[in-house]
């Protein structure tokens, strides 16, 4: 055993915590959320001080001990930070915390409710920080267990069936992605000595063996593993159901983290270590990141249900990711990955609005709502905010995501030498103001409707105008001052590795 | 000492909008008198800023200025792509500045008045004004294209604010958010060109400071078919801004909001974003003279068809909304024929074709700065007249004259500064446009020219529309008898609202005069051993085009057709001896109907827009619910065999659950026997 322990107690402070919080039960329910709340905000400290203090591209806090180590067999507990999991840890900290702020009305069975919360948190440090193939897919299945509890215990009328629809499509795909890991440590013992070893280091060490055949293979189990969970199309369908009955909480993880783990994924194991595999994979990629982009934007105007229209946004916006993967250029990892954390943080704040709406207007469905801008002027600002946002508008954060990421495509494109593909991202823009403006408009602006009931309807409370403003305040920060996160995202260059 | 802090021009209208967003409420007049104070601090430090720029000879000579921080880079190694923050100034950006945050001054004076009865909404208002003046100002102050295009978004939010201002809580909401949204998206549609443009000249220029890709020997050295794509997407995102053919359609409808911001923002400032972009760009659009023929032609265009549609609306606002339309299609008529004879210029290297075709730039620029005064003039005075009437409609209006003297009076002077009546404001740069696109047509060697002849011929006939239909608007509102809601009007607006008015017809009167002064020395731009000099050097003295202007035969011709068409208008609308009935069969006339539905452009873009969206969207969704979701249902439904998979899913049934997971191990083994077996085939 060697290292720092911040790591490990990341993943432990919050596996504890759960733990506790689940034996608050009945009448001690009321501290469960407090309990949890600290616990969260533990763990961003801890975040926050790996980012601030020390030098973590240089494995200041990598953290190693061995597990099973046998002749023939070696897996180890590994975890390392770098700039590419030092953001996704921040976030998953970030927002757990306000989540469980905003979250603070839940009281129905309280004590589980946090205790799954913080146990997704254990399973996203996790897949975050593992440097160990097996440590990285039971972190992986941690994540899919306490979700699927969250979205059929908390969620909405026809929960049974989103939450199997999620475990059933993201279980299957992981499975896919186990034998590829299998894959990957038996090829690689061939090199190590004929030692099975699972460490994402050995591994590297022989990747550089594989030949072309088995890494295209390889490259398809991973990446077929990781685009069901980013979702790409067409494999996205669990992905509007399980937000539209996901509770508030399980919809912000959802879609400001766990999302993430796909694309995480491809980029740490895929493109890390199956270089040769990834040249020939890239316009698989690109094609459908380009195809997610359009057909997400295009689902999203046909959508009624506020939430799932934001559903089919972040399948858009990875789309974006998964281009942005495929360039297999500096700027293209460095824009998904900058995409991914502009995304997490306008998804978590999409869903917190309109899953608000949902339980305090009462419903949802877009055509039901109308003028609510004079009755909810909070509310109104807040969605037409966090809308604004997602949009790309200059000045906030998703601005330079979508900027980076078309400035790479263009690159990309020239050496191709076929920029008229331009148009489709261009395309996926317009629509995307297309319909989060369509969207105010018939929800936010013209007369009050008098379809539902709103007279005892009242705008956020203070408590949730906090969580959104610090939301709203790190989107205007990140976005005046992109380097904020650009800086950590630089101290990994992917194609040197390469 | 005051150029190095012309950024306060920015930030002092943003410090105004958080001061106002945050604490509106608890202020008097919803903060209005903080925005007021702003706008006119910002007025006066680049007031200031503008005279030591001209004076200073250390910026006169080089003819810029600017400054820049690095602020962030995209990217790594060889394309890396360092944004930087900073300002550029040049006697463009100096004009821009002058009198987009002067004109902004007045306009949030009138609003204390104008928007004095709107309550807690004043809050709201005078905010999204101040934060619209920090994007005009940083728009045409910016030194690099990534941070012009970042507040040239930021006047497109606030437009689409301001438009929707009562898209809630008002009688009208629903028209008046669709509005908004319309002029959002189809902004927007011309700023995703303006980005495709911006990377494509990145990519020829490695980098987008204006000072590295407007340096002539960088772009001769460019590939020319880039950097007429580049052009063309720029342009693109200028068609969107300044409402031009075919992107021309939400403007009119824009005129939801409020008068004050349709006077600001749909008039004065944000609309001529497009045309300094262009101007801003000359450099780089006159690499192409086809390019410019392109321009000039949607220029020449729009002014025609958008005059049409002036001629018989009812409603005050909208005859303003196309006229300035028609205007703007002027500006980018000079630029394309300015251009064109610069490129021209360019190519065989004369210096006489580049002469005349910087004087297309020098009467855009004061077009531009001349029809802000008169239109901001026209649109606070008629503002005066709904406020007092409560009615868009002129048929409802007239014999207003007597009630509200000194609207009627400062109306009727920037009313003749649009028509071009000689000696007004409107007349030397109206005739210098026209001037121009007859200098293409004669002193270019090349085929192509024969389009301006014609273009130059619309030109004539728009001014001729013009007159008429600005006299017919005058006319009808506040000479002749007073009908309906004319009978019961309020009177003469409060001094706040009066003093804008009067102010700005002084200028609407006098600015042309800024030619006797040696405006057209400042505002030109050369080509000079290839160095692009924006102006800057007082050179020769404005006698020049003045002459050239009285010796043209062609400038007494429209001297003439304007007299006519304001006679005409008069007998129509002011005495009643000719009925315009008479011309159109009373409104049933084929090009009537035409024209009073706007060409039926709207309807066409709503069908195509709907189709196109919605109607593929809905395809989208219907593939997604049945095809896919369909196929993946109908999977779980034959691997469970023959059991509805969702209603057993749905009881929570542990057994079906674990049977998927079991199925699913074992056909995942399967599929990796398979690969296995594969891959050793192929090992």
């Amino acid at each position: 055993m060697s290292g720092s322990l911040i790591v490990p107690l990341i993943i432990l402070i919050p596996l504890i915590g759960a733990i506790i919080t689940m034996f608050l039960s009945g009448s001690k329910a009321r501290y469960a959320w407090i309990v949890s709340t600290a616990v969260a905000a533990a763990d961003l400290v801890l975040c926050v001080f790996m980012m601030v203090v020390g030098d973590y591209a240089a494995g200041d806090y990598d953290f190693c001990a061995s597990w099973i180590d046998t002749a023939g067999l070696k897996m180890s507990l590994i975890f390392t930070v770098d700039g590419l999991s030092i953001l996704m840890l921040f976030l998953t900290a970030f927002l757990e915390v306000l989540v469980m702020v905003f979250s603070y009305k839940e009281r129905d069975q309280a004590n589980k409710f946090f205790a799954l919360l913080l146990l997704i948190e254990v399973g996203l440090m996790g897949v975050y920080t593992a440097a160990d193939y097996f440590l990285f897919y039971i972190m992986w299945e941690i994540t899919l267990i306490p979700m699927y509890f969250l979205i059929s215990w908390y969620g909405g009328p026809r929960r049974h069936y989103s939450a199997i629809k999620f475990f059933i499509y993201t279980h299957v795909a992981s499975l896919v992605m186990l034998i590829g890991i299998f894959a990957l440590a038996f090829e690689a013992a061939a090199v190590n000595g004929g030692v099975v070893d699972f460490s994402f280091e050995a591994i590297k060490h022989a990747a550089g063996f594989f030949d072309e055949v088995f890494q295209v293979v390889v490259f398809g189990l991973l990446f077929f593993g990781f685009l069901v969970k980013m979702p790409a199309v067409p494999f996205h369908t669990w992905l509007p159901d399980a937000h539209t009955e996901a509770p508030t909480a399980g919809s912000v993880l959802l879609a400001g983290v766990m999302l993430k783990m796909g694309s995480y994924g491809i980029i740490r194991i895929n493109l890390e270590v199956l270089p040769l595999g990834a040249a020939d994979w890239q316009w698989v990629l690109i094609i459908m990141g380009i195809l997610a982009a359009v057909y997400g934007a295009y689902a999203c105007i046909a959508q009624r249900d506020l939430k799932k229209m934001v559903a089919y946004s972040s399948i858009s916006h990875m789309g974006l990711v998964m281009m942005a993967m495929g360039f297999l250029s500096d700027i293209g990892i460095q824009f998904a990955v900058f995409q991914m954390f502009a995304h997490g943080l306008i998804s978590a704040m999409l869903f917190m609005v309109c899953g608000w709406a949902g339980h305090s207007v009462g419903t949802r469905e877009i055509p039901l709502l109308g003028g609510l801008a004079s009755k909810l002027p909070k509310f109104a600002g807040m969605m037409m905010f966090c809308f604004m946002a997602s949009l790309g508008l200059p000045g906030l954060i998703g601005f330079w995501g979508e900027f980076g990421i078309i400035f790479g495509f263009y690159e990309f494109l020239v050496d191709e030498n076929m920029i008229y593909l331009l148009v489709f991202s261009l395309l996926s823009l317009l629509l995307t103001a297309g319909y989060y403006l369509w969207a105010m408009q018939r929800t936010l602006f013209g007369d009050l409707t008098e379809k539902i009931d709103l007279s005892h309807v009242h705008d956020f409370n203070r408590v949730e105008m906090v969580c959104l403003c610090v939301l709203a305040a790190a989107i205007v920060a990140y976005g005046l001052w992109p380097d904020l996160a650009l800086s950590f995202i630089d101290t990994y260059y992917l194609i040197g590795v390469i | 000492m005051f150029v190095e802090y012309v950024w306060l021009t920015v930030l002092i209208p943003l410090l105004c909008f958080v001061i106002v967003g945050a604490l509106g409420t608890r202020i008097r007049h919803g903060g209005g008198l903080i925005t007021v104070a702003g706008a006119a601090c910002s007025f006066i430090i680049a007031l200031l800023a503008s005279y030591e720029f001209f004076t200073s000879s250390d910026y006169s000579e080089v003819g810029y200025v600017t400054e820049s921080l690095e602020w962030f880079t995209v990217g790594f190694g060889s394309t890396s792509f360092t944004i930087s923050i900073g300002y550029y100034l040049d006697s463009l950006s100096c004009l821009i500045m002058m009198f987009a945050s002067f004109i902004s001054t007045l306009i949030f004076v009138y609003s204390l008045g104008y928007m004095g009865d709107q309550g807690i909404k004043k809050r709201r208002y005078f905010a999204e004004v101040a934060l619209f003046l920090t994007g005009m100002i940083g728009c045409v102050t910016a030194s690099n294209m990534v941070q012009m295009f970042i507040f040239w978004e930021i006047m497109g939010l606030c437009s689409y604010l301001l438009i929707g201002f009562w898209g809630f809580g008002h009688p009208e909401a629903k028209q008046k958010a669709s509005a908004a949204k319309k002029a959002f998206l189809v902004t927007r549609a011309g700023d995703v060109c303006l980005m495709g443009g911006m990377f494509v000249l990145f990519f020829e220029m490695g980098s987008l400071d204006y000072v590295t890709i407007f340096n002539g020997a960088n772009l001769a050295a460019a590939d020319p078919e880039m950097l007429a794509l580049a052009s063309l997407l720029i342009f693109g995102g200028a068609i969107g801004k300044s409402a031009q053919f075919p992107l021309l359609d939400w403007l009119p409808d824009a005129m939801a909001g409020p008068t004050t911001v349709s006077a600001l923002i749909h008039a004065a400032t944000m609309v001529k974003a497009g045309v300094y972009i262009v101007a801003r760009c000359f450099p780089l659009f006159c690499m192409n003279s086809e390019v410019m023929l392109f321009v000039a032609i949607i220029g020449g265009v729009t002014a025609f068809f958008t005059a049409t549609m002036a001629m018989n609306n009812f409603n005050i606002k909208k005859v303003l909304a196309y006229s300035t339309l028609s205007q703007l299609g002027y500006m980018f008529l000079a630029l394309g024929a300015g251009g064109y004879l610069f490129a021209l210029g360019i190519e065989e290297g004369s210096e006489e074709l580049m002469a005349a075709g910087a004087l297309g730039y020098t009467a855009a620029t004061l077009h531009m700065a001349n029809h802000a005064f008169f239109k901001a003039c026209l649109f606070l005075g008629s503002g005066s007249v709904i406020h007092s009437t409560g009615t868009e409609d002129m048929r409802l209006m007239g014999g207003l004259g007597r009630k509200m003297p000194i609207t009627s009076i400062t109306m009727l002077i920037a009313t003749l500064s649009i028509a071009g009546f000689p000696f007004f404001a409107g007349f030397w740069s109206k005739d210098l446009v026209l001037d121009v696109a007859m200098d293409a047509f004669k002193d270019a060697a090349d085929p192509t020219c024969y389009v301006f002849i014609l273009l130059w011929f619309l030109g004539v006939v728009t001014a001729f529309m013009t007159a008429f239909y600005m006299f017919r608007l005058w006319f009808m509102t506040f000479s002749g008898k007073a009908r309906e809601n004319a009978e019961h009007c309020h009177g003469e607006s409060p001094r706040s609202m009066a003093l804008p008015l009067v102010v700005l017809s002084v200028f609407a009167l006098a600015f042309g005069f800024v030619l006797l002064i040696g405006y057209d020395g400042i505002f030109t731009i050369e080509l000079v051993a290839g160095n692009w000099i924006v102006g800057g050097q007082a050179g020769e003295p404005g006698f020049h085009w003045i002459e050239h202007l009285f010796t043209n035969p062609y400038t007494y011709l429209t001297i003439v057709l304007v007299l006519v068409s304001i006679s005409l208008a008069y007998l129509m609308y002011s005495r009643g001896s000719v009925n315009p009935g008479k011309f159109n069969k009373d409104g049933q006339s084929l090009l009537y109907r035409v024209i009073a539905n706007r060409w039926y452009l709207p309807e066409i873009y709503d069908q195509t827009s709907w189709k196109l969206g919605y109607g593929v969207a809905k395809c989208v969704d219907y593939f997604d619910r049945n095809i896919i979701d369909g196929s993946v249902n109908g999977l779980a439904n034959a691997v469970i065999g023959g059991g509805d998979a969702v209603s057993k899913a749905q009881d929570g049934n542990v057994h079906t659950y674990s049977a998927v997971v079991i199925l699913g191990i074992v056909l995942l083994f399967a599929v990796a026997a398979a690969l296995v077996i594969f891959y050793g085939v192929i090992a």
